[in-house]
């Protein structure tokens, strides 16, 4: 069974944290496993119009849609083409924002305002920042390790979507 | 250094993007229901408009300006911007995959932000050097991620209380983003000058 394998969740379960809600499509199923690919949502959080508005733009075509599958326990008994809600526990949310943005953009900002302060020159301020940004995601990869090994990545299942439900961003 | 913090504040707070400039408001008011996912984006959408201001300074200074290109500005910053994004999502993806899937569920797409390609231009306009570029754009970005928590915080108290029919929902939120405004308005007097 492959690493980042995540059980389905009690819904009941009055102790369960406060989670943020995501479309998925199940996209296949091998074995026990359900394979799920995360339905796109646009920034204005219009998903039910952004097939009209254009909004669904760059980026969102089918083959890179791929890259964000994950591998699901198919308790549920699953089949392709199945639309479910799926979850992740706010906190661990914010920590991997934090992991991913926040640490690599402090370290490119630090060290641009350190070779600022030394050398004075844009250029060198430039690849500064750059090779700042590069340790950052260094930095970043390891933070992602640690909350990895902890499980607190694991998006949960939650329920069946219902017929023509779109967007629960909450 | 005094010259900075000024330029910060005043990016951040005096000319705040949301409620001075309105800029980004579809995700103002589309991804603010609760603080969680406000801060989630307002970090996404600070690091995207940081790195994508930086390289759109490159583009304006040693492409665009020098080969007389300026009618082409828009056209090459939202190509720089989709790039910025796409190379965001690409190194998520390769530092941790299981990052990636978790944020690619909720992570809402920040190419179509107009505060992204609203602020590179605001940097064209300003003529600034790298570095005062950079912290403007991370300071815009900034009061953005600020205005963002402090309406979803707003609103989930807003989800509890007994607001009358007609102004359930988006018109409510809307008279609380007006007062949200005029609250800002008051940074106004911090002379940035």
């Amino acid at each position: 069974m492959p690493a980042d394998v995540f059980a389905p969740e009690n819904p009941a379960d009055p102790l369960q944290p406060e989670l943020i809600k995501g479309l998925a499509r199940v996209v296949a199923v091998t074995g026990n496993l359900a394979w799920l690919e995360p339905e796109q949502t646009t920034s204005c959080g219009g998903c039910a119009a952004s097939g009209l508005c254009g909004a669904k733009g760059i980026g969102t075509a089918a083959s890179r849609l791929e890259f964000r599958r994950f591998p699901m326990v198919n308790e549920m008994q699953l089949v392709v083409g199945e639309r479910i809600v799926v979850g992740v526990d706010g906190r661990a949310l914010l920590k991997a924002s934090g992991t991913a943005y926040a640490i690599p953009l402090v370290i490119m900002l630090g060290a641009g305002a350190l070779a600022q302060w030394i050398a004075g020159s844009d250029g060198i301020t430039m690849i500064t920042m750059v090779a700042g940004l590069a340790i950052g995601l260094l930095a970043a990869r390891w933070g992602a390790h640690r909350l990895g090994a902890r499980g607190q990545l694991a998006p949960r299942f939650l329920r069946r979507a219902g017929f023509g439900e779109t967007c629960p961003i909450d | 250094m005094q010259e900075y913090i000024l330029l910060m504040v005043g990016a951040a707070l005096v000319n705040n993007v949301i409620l001075a400039r309105f800029l980004g408001l579809c995700s103002f008011m589309g991804v603010t229901t609760r603080v969680d996912t406000a801060i989630g984006m307002g970090l996404a959408t600070t690091f995207v408009i940081t790195v994508s201001s930086m390289a759109n300074w490159g583009v304006e200074h040693y492409l665009l300006v020098p080969y007389g290109l300026g009618y082409l500005r828009t056209v090459t910053f939202i190509l720089v911007i989709a790039g910025a994004v796409q190379f965001t999502e690409m190194t998520v993806r390769k530092v941790s995959p299981p990052l990636f899937q978790m944020l690619g569920i909720y992570l809402p797409l920040i190419t179509t932000n107009c505060a992204v390609l609203g602020v590179a231009l605001l940097l064209v306009e300003g003529k600034m050097t790298f570095i005062a570029a950079t912290l403007f754009a991370f300071a815009s970005s900034l009061g953005y991620s600020l205005v963002m928590v402090i309406f979803a915080g707003l609103r989930e108290r807003l989800a509890l209380a007994e607001v009358p029919r007609l102004f359930a929902g988006p018109p409510i939120g809307f008279i609380v983003a007006s007062l949200l405004a005029l609250a800002f308005l008051g940074f106004s007097g911090i002379s940035t000058t």
